[in-house]
């Protein structure tokens, strides 16, 4: 004891001479790059054994020389070093680091595990870059920011469409959609559309094989693990948010703006009497004024009518034929969207609590286009001894406002001079009206959007209550009970329109325009609109309860850890919608007031699963881990009471391997290897991808039935294989990581392969047997692709910082084998393209039909030898994958003192699409590929010559290149409108500005307030002959991904401003 | 130790309190019914069978001539300038699910207590078959319809289908008069109520198409006279006065119309349909009409251009005078716009009709069978002539599409050629004219049929067309080939200008 005492009073005596030297007392806070405290920070004197630890509130105090320097550092965050000069009070900032070695993963099923011993691939992204661009919707904030994995935005709309998908497609037919979970429950993509951003601490990407296993056959396709914030420690933290942006349309298709309404009118036809060899005259007789089409002779600016003479006062609209400047765009509103959000947070020793209140409004582009959401979040924890009790709550109410029509097709079907700007008004503008509004086949775009309308409500109600009893040091249990409660109520309305007698039988176009066929009475008028409603209404309900036991033993050099789990799921749906095709009193919308019969239908459906799980972590000297898992799982999918139990259980397994050589080698770290670490993985997975009910023969009513009482079936046409059972998928992964330069420089390198066998597809069989589809275990595919993961901290100053990522991914999937003697089969799509799985090539494949080549391979298009124009081939040929193989983002993110400014970039490509659009567009004359109507030979041509001999086509002008060459020829040729699918897109740039310290004082209010600039989108590079929309949308968010129509409107870009202050 | 042992034990406790497998009995379908009897089905495979018969019926009525479309839209190719390939008019795989279901009757009407609807069923997948044979030529038949017992059917050549089809029906009639029907079930036959006598009507109606398709074959008089002796002589008759018509219950619901109505009329509310613009009568119809004087039923198969008055339904808007009818050339895409020319008329479509049956088989056509096969095969046992026959057939028709037997009857006496039998210098081609009307409106496929038969009437190619070809037969759906490769490619390459169905032999 008094040895001690000496010892000490030595040091102290040592201490004070050297203070009485030159040595200062230093004292400050270390805080984070977000101002937070950094607890237990460590700071030391460079080149001296001098070293203090911080407190719980970042609050230091050293001693050190004046030329000395100071080395601050803490887990998780990067070293930084300064002068220790004049200064007497360091107020330090660290940044994290952009290794998370030491940190702790929330990895399936909530076990945490350490970073090192994880032997496959998984992805963290945290609230930071999730709200860089402050998007509204989770799903597109995580475009490019995760190697693996394709965030598809299929639509654009107040209600867009997402589809996500990690490391590419395995079933075929299945669903091949990432797992959502959230705060550990399974979930489903409708969580997608309703979390507030905001709230999200990170989401953890597991890409599949054994990193999703224990969440069973829901985790096939991987998982995205959602946690919300649960509160800090500490005093009571306010933050308020508003943003506000804008949408604006990003681009439009290429239009044409010399020509206008018409169409084939010309009353002669080639070779007869009369057949002007003019183009210019044809042109001008095809010319009329109630076309939607749009080849009508040039615009001179002559003064012509637009439609009829509407009403019986003679009342007729003349204006200028000649092009009004971006009418199309003009046609479009500027989208605007709010949010305001509210978040309280704090805590204690053994609690916290984070609490948030958001509401979001929205105009689209579309007129009249609406969403709002709100909602409110309320996470807590709280610890009493050996029993921690936790709970997550979020409601959120959602209602939607939008058109049924199809505006943009509507749009497009209007030539340019025509000012659609003007017709907004359809109810007082009488031109406006659709009985004086001049189009004969495609009513006033406005008066279609606005009396055809969908609105729906959304309320979620979303929560899980944790409990873990930690009963003795190695062993602890935890129960997690989760349930989601979806419903949307809607109602679908077509406001009544009856045209007048006028508009049906006189409506007439007076002289000088006029022609001979020219008939009384607009076209359209024929048909009243009778309106209608639809009143629907489902409910979606699912329950998900874990349970867990966890043993955790050290023995010798080996640490384990046990989990032994034991998993329920259910879920429910219900919908049932009523409609009326008429409404009697207009403006009433509610089926009573109505004509006829109701129609209506009910689905009921009800799915649950249970399984048992052991997940075991070996880990030797800490840098050999072994992870083993084990699932066995029951499907309530393949049951049924006399089947085999094997059809409906399944176990599944898988092993990780992950090696930290550096730790075991510790001699070949150097200056530029901090880290290495290596991982292998094999796992294999059972999926119940049957869709519901699929094991049953069923007798459907009949189209009509029941007619009053005579009830009518019919004869299902799946025949459902008797012994349907799981599909199998093995997947193995290897890869390493390696942090180099003093983890300035992290490296991560995957691939990996999956193998997907006897997957539950529905072959077309021939229908002469009866049946027009078999669904049977017999498909394989196979998939792989590779991962590159690199991160540089390009500076790491105390005022300036700067990092950048680049992530890419490959992927590519084949079909190894079908059905025998079935090589292909459709997903979808039109008559003339369609997306397509076949045998021995990647799926899916885009197929339409397209030009007869000629047979030297020179790539010349036949024409026919007498007409000029192009021949369709029709037989549909493949034009390649619609998946995007290649997936590259950007990131990078710059802090000066108090400025930051980040952005995302993505690129994908390595597809082809089909634009449908094209063809609409080609069909009506308004696209600008449809420009070029004089006399020509068709470009790059041959034809057959009378001998039979291909012969390149010099001489043998189109006939009709005003009107027939585009509709009736270059529109049926759909190889026309197949473009690659890539792209690059500036997902999301932010610029922010932290408000200084000093100001915020003065307010006594705040204590911090940031302002930030940010865009979504502000601009999209796509191929140059990729003329019409954006690469990832697509008519459907199914598997058959790769074709696009009038029913995505067309891409927005967004950008906007937000105001944060903290209390 | 004993502690934790303990422990262990608990967990495996907890986890064990596993699931029964009751747990997962929720796999029954709550939306869809997994078993069904021969009544239901049998109802709505009737109903099936007319509905498969609109498009199609739409296409035989252009190829026949009888139709053409306005150019209130873009004419379609496949139509009129016959660019068409196995993706287009598959009309194959509508018809083999409908004779799924009438196979699942036949197979189930005995175990089910329902024999009665054996017969019709059988009948009824016979009438089935003989339009896949009408289109396809070979087709899948003895080892069709088996499910997965074969999943790659074989094709039976085209004759040996027929042939079976006769004994199908010989058969099928057997099973009608041996099992009357339950009363409480016959409101499922929504073609004749459970009538037998009517059954056994239709079933002959249909073996005399069958056979009559045939009678320009060479050699193939033996057998087809027989054949109709054997009918002649079952003393069950055929449609003479009556129409096969079927009539599930139609009312103003949606999808509850008649389908015609629905398809070319107006909606249940009673808005006119868009597609009313499309379908005109070809100008071919309407002269030869107007050159026969035969204006009664030139009224009735168009409404005068301008089309039907909705407020007074049934009447055209404008004047029904000659001059007011306009037919449009075959094919013609411009210089007809929809209010120019002749909509499809009373006979088919009145506004508020929607319930009137949709007719599969007319009385007219079996009797102007019978005028052929009499004409043909003088040696038949039939006891009237070829031109009593023909004359009935004739008034049918008139019947048919709403006239009266007084303008039938004159135009019969009005010595105009293939009008008046007496006075026709062609008694066939007389025949196959009036034929071809009889058909119009009611049964296109028909219609190119016989069409196809004969050549007959000399109807205008499309004017979208250069050459003379016109097709003959369908390809085999690209599902089909898709499917059943195999059994497909060994019927041959299909040319639809030239692979004739085995009937025609010109």
């Amino acid at each position: 004891m008094m040895k001690i005492v000496s010892t000490m009073f030595a040091m102290l005596l040592c201490f004070s001479m050297v203070a009485t030297a030159q040595v200062r007392v230093v004292t400050g806070t270390v805080k984070d790059d977000k101002g937070a405290p950094v607890p237990n920070a460590s700071v030391r004197v460079k080149g001296a054994t001098t070293a203090v630890v911080a407190d719980n509130q970042g609050n230091f105090r050293i001693s050190a020389d004046e030329n000395a320097s100071l080395v601050f550092s803490a887990v998780g965050f990067g070293e930084i070093e300064q002068k220790v000069g004049k200064s007497a009070v360091f107020n330090v900032s660290l940044a994290k680091t952009v290794s998370e070695l030491d940190g702790v993963v929330v990895t399936a099923q909530g076990l945490r595990k350490k970073a090192k011993e994880i032997g496959y691939s998984y992805a963290r992204v945290t609230t930071d870059e999730v709200n860089v661009g402050r998007s509204p919707q989770l799903a597109q904030a995580l475009s490019g920011k995760v190697s693996g994995l394709a965030v598809y935005n299929v639509n654009n709309s107040v209600d867009p469409s997402v589809k996500l998908v990690l490391r590419g497609y395995r079933s075929l037919t299945g669903n091949n959609d990432a797992l959502i979970v959230l705060d550990g429950m399974q979930t489903t993509n409708t969580v997608l559309a309703t979390i507030n951003p905001n709230d999200v601490e990170d989401v953890i990407v597991l890409k599949g094989g054994q990193a999703a296993a224990l969440y069973g056959s829901a985790g096939i396709n991987g998982a995205l693990v959602i946690t919300t914030k649960k509160g800090t420690k500490g005093r009571l933290k306010v933050n308020y948010s508003n943003a506000t942006n804008f949408d604006e349309i990003s681009f439009l298709p290429q239009f044409q703006d010399k020509f206008g309404n018409g169409s084939q009118y010309y009353p002669y036809v080639f070779g007869q009497a009369g057949y002007s060899s003019d183009y210019l005259v044809r042109m001008r007789e095809n010319w009329r004024s109630y076309e939607n089409q749009q080849y009508g002779d040039q615009y001179d600016g002559s003064a012509r009518i637009v439609g009829r003479i509407i009403n019986a006062q003679g009342d007729k609209l003349v204006i200028p034929y000649s092009a009004i400047p971006n009418a199309r765009r003009k046609s479009f509103d500027r989208g605007v969207s709010v949010n305001n959000q509210v978040s309280f947070q704090g805590g204690d020793e053994t609690s916290s609590f984070y609490m948030s209140l958001e509401n979001q409004k929205i105009a689209g582009i579309i007129p009249n286009d609406r969403a709002q959401r709100s909602g409110a979040r309320f996470n807590a924890k709280k610890e009493y001894g050996k029993v921690t009790a936790a709970f997550n709550l979020s409601f959120v109410q959602a209602d939607y406002d939008r058109t049924t029509a199809d505006f943009y097709n509507d749009i497009i079907n209007t030539a340019s001079h025509i000012p659609l700007n003007d017709m907004r008004d359809w109810r007082a503008n009488k031109f406006a009206n659709p009985n004086g509004y001049f189009n004969d086949y495609y009513n006033n775009p406005y008066f279609n959007a606005e009396t055809n309308r969908a609105r729906y409500k959304d309320a979620n109600i979303q929560g899980t209550t944790e409990i873990t009893y930690r009963m003795l040091p190695w062993l602890s249990f935890y129960n997690r009970l989760g349930v989601m409660n979806n419903s949307r109520t809607q109602k679908n309305i077509q406001e009544q329109f009856l045209y007048s007698g006028y508009a049906k039988n006189t409506a007439y176009i007076p002289a000088p325009w006029q022609h001979d066929d020219d008939y009384p009475g607009i076209y359209r008028a024929i048909t009243d609109q009778l309106g209608g409603v639809t009143d629907a209404s489902s409910t979606e309900n699912v329950v998900n309860n874990e349970f867990q036991a966890n043993i955790e033993k050290n023995v010798g050099d080996f640490t384990n850890r046990l989990v032994l789990g034991y998993s329920v799921y259910q879920r429910q749906t219900k919908s049932i919608s009523i409609s009326s095709g008429s409404i009697v009193v207009p403006g009433v919308y509610n089926i009573a007031n109505r004509q006829g019969n109701l129609a209506g239908s009910e689905t009921t459906t009800k799915e649950r699963k249970y399984g048992y799980y052991a997940d075991l972590t070996t880990t030797w000297k800490g840098y050999l881990s072994l992870n083993g898992t084990f699932r066995y799982d029951a499907t309530s999918r393949f049951y049924k009471a006399d089947r085999s139990s094997d059809l409906y259980t399944y176990p599944y397994y898988g092993a990780a391997l992950a090696f930290v050589v550096t730790d075991a080698f510790p001699q070949i770290k150097s200056k530029t290897l901090s880290y290495l670490k290596l991982k292998g993985s094999y796992n294999k997975n059972g999926n119940d991808n049957v869709s519901l009910y699929g094991l049953d023969l069923t007798y459907p009513n009949g189209s009509g039935f029941p007619f009053g009482n005579t009830v009518g079936l019919s004869v299902g046409n799946t025949l459902p294989d008797g012994n349907l059972k799981p599909e199998f998928v093995t997947s193995i992964e290897g890869g390493l990581e390696v942090q180099l330069f003093k983890n300035k420089v992290s490296l991560e390198l995957t691939a990996y392969n999956q193998d997907s066998k006897g997957q539950v597809i529905t072959v077309k069989i021939p229908n002469s047997t009866g049946f027009s589809n078999l669904l049977i275990n017999v498909g394989q595919t196979k998939n792989w692709g590779y991962e590159a993961d690199l991160r540089v901290q390009i500076i790491n100053k105390s005022k300036l910082r700067w990092d950048a990522s680049v992530k890419y991914s490959y992927n590519d999937n084949k079909v190894i084998d079908l059905y025998p003697g079935i090589n292909e089969f459709q997903y979808g799509g039109y008559s003339y393209a369609s997306t397509n799985v076949i045998k021995g090539m990647r799926f899916p494949i885009l197929k339409t039909n397209g030009y007869n080549y000629a047979p030297d391979g020179s790539g010349m298009r036949q024409v026919n030898a007498t007409t000029g124009y192009p021949l369709l081939n029709s037989s549909l040929v493949s034009r390649g994958g619609t998946l995007a193989r290649d997936i590259l983002g950007l990131g990078s993110r710059l802090v000066y003192n108090d400025f930051s400014f980040s952005f995302n970039f993505e690129y994908r490509g390595g597809g082809v699409m089909y634009s449908d659009l094209g063809r609409q567009m080609t069909f009506t004359g308004s696209g600008k590929w449809t420009e070029n109507r004089a006399p020509q030979i068709f470009a790059n041509s041959y034809y057959v010559d009378a001998a039979g001999k291909a012969t390149p086509n010099t001489t043998v002008q189109v006939r009709e290149t005003e009107y027939a060459l585009w509709v009736n020829n270059y529109r049926l040729i759909s190889e026309n409108f197949v473009n690659p699918n890539w792209f690059i897109k500036l997902r999301d740039v932010n610029i922010s500005y932290n408000l200084p310290a000093s100001l915020i004082k003065k307010t006594k209010i705040f204590s911090g307030a940031q302002v930030a600039v940010y865009g979504r989108n502000l601009f999209t590079i796509i191929d140059k002959m990729n003329f019409y929309t954006d690469p990832e949308f697509s008519f459907t968010a199914g598997n058959g991904l790769g074709i696009n129509n009038t029913g995505q409107t067309p891409p927005v870009r967004q950008y906007g401003i937000n105001v944060n202050f903290q209390f | 130790m004993k502690i934790k042992s303990l422990y262990i034990l608990g967990i495996a406790a907890l986890i064990g309190v596993g699931c029964k497998k009751s747990f997962l009995d929720v796999n029954t379908n709550p939306n869809s019914l997994p078993s069904a009897t021969p009544a239901f089905v049998i109802a709505n495979a009737l109903n099936v069978t007319s509905t498969n018969m609109v498009g199609l019926n739409e296409l035989g009525s252009y190829w026949s001539g009888q139709w053409t479309q306005s150019n209130g839209y873009i004419l379609a190719t496949t139509y009129f300038s016959y660019v068409f390939t196995n993706g287009d008019f598959n009309y194959w795989d509508g018809f083999y699910d409908n004779l799924e279901d009438y196979q699942y009757v036949i197979n189930g009407a005995d175990g089910a207590g329902q024999p009665y609807f054996k017969g019709p069923a059988k009948v009824m997948k016979a009438f089935v078959y003989q339009h896949l044979v009408d289109l396809y030529g070979n087709v899948p038949f003895t080892e069709a319809l088996k499910g997965s017992a074969v999943l790659a059917p074989k094709f039976d050549d085209q004759k040996a289908v027929y042939e079976s089809l006769i004994t199908l029906i010989d058969d099928g009639m057997n099973d009608i008069k041996n099992n009357a029907f339950e009363s409480a079930y016959a409101s499922s036959d929504i073609m004749f109520k459970g009538s037998q006598s009517k059954w056994l009507q239709f079933a002959n109606s249909l073996k005399l198409r069958i056979l009559n398709h045939q009678s320009r074959i060479s050699g193939r008089d033996g057998y087809i006279v027989a054949e109709v002796n054997k009918i002649v002589s079952s003393g069950a008759g055929w449609l003479s006065t009556t129409d096969a018509g079927l009539n599930p219950g139609y009312v103003a619901a949606a999808g509850q119309l008649n389908p015609v109505y629905n398809n070319w009329g107006y909606s249940e509310t009673g808005a006119k349909r868009a597609n009313n613009n499309f379908p005109r009568l070809t100008q071919f119809l309407v002269n030869s009409l107007k050159a026969t004087n035969d204006t009664f039923r030139l009224k009735r198969y168009g409404y005068a251009n301008g089309g039907e008055n909705g407020s007074n339904p049934g009447v055209s808007v404008n004047a029904e005078v000659i001059t007011n009818y306009t037919g449009v050339p075959f094919g013609i895409s411009s210089g007809f716009l929809p209010a120019g020319c002749c909509a499809l008329g009373p006979s088919l479509l009145v506004k508020g009709e929607l319930g009137r049956p949709y007719v599969i088989m007319t009385a007219a056509e079996t009797l102007l069978s019978l005028a052929e096969l009499k004409q043909r095969f003088p040696a038949v046992t039939l006891s009237g002539t070829a031109q009593s026959y023909y004359e009935d057939g004739v008034r049918q028709a008139f019947r048919l599409v709403g006239s009266s037997t007084t303008n039938a009857n004159t135009l019969l006496a009005s010595g105009v050629d293939n009008c008046d039998f007496t006075a026709s210098t062609n008694k066939l081609s007389a025949i196959a004219y009036q034929k071809w009307l009889a058909l119009c409106n009611f049964n296109g496929v028909e219609a190119w049929t016989e069409y196809r038969k004969t050549r007959l009437p000399n109807t205008p190619q499309s004017v979208q067309v250069v050459n003379s070809d016109r097709p003959l037969r369908l390809f085999y759906p690209l599902t089909e080939f898709g499917s059943n490769g195999a059994n497909v490619s060994a019927q041959g390459t299909i040319d639809v200008f030239k692979t004739k169905i085995f009937w025609d032999v010109n």
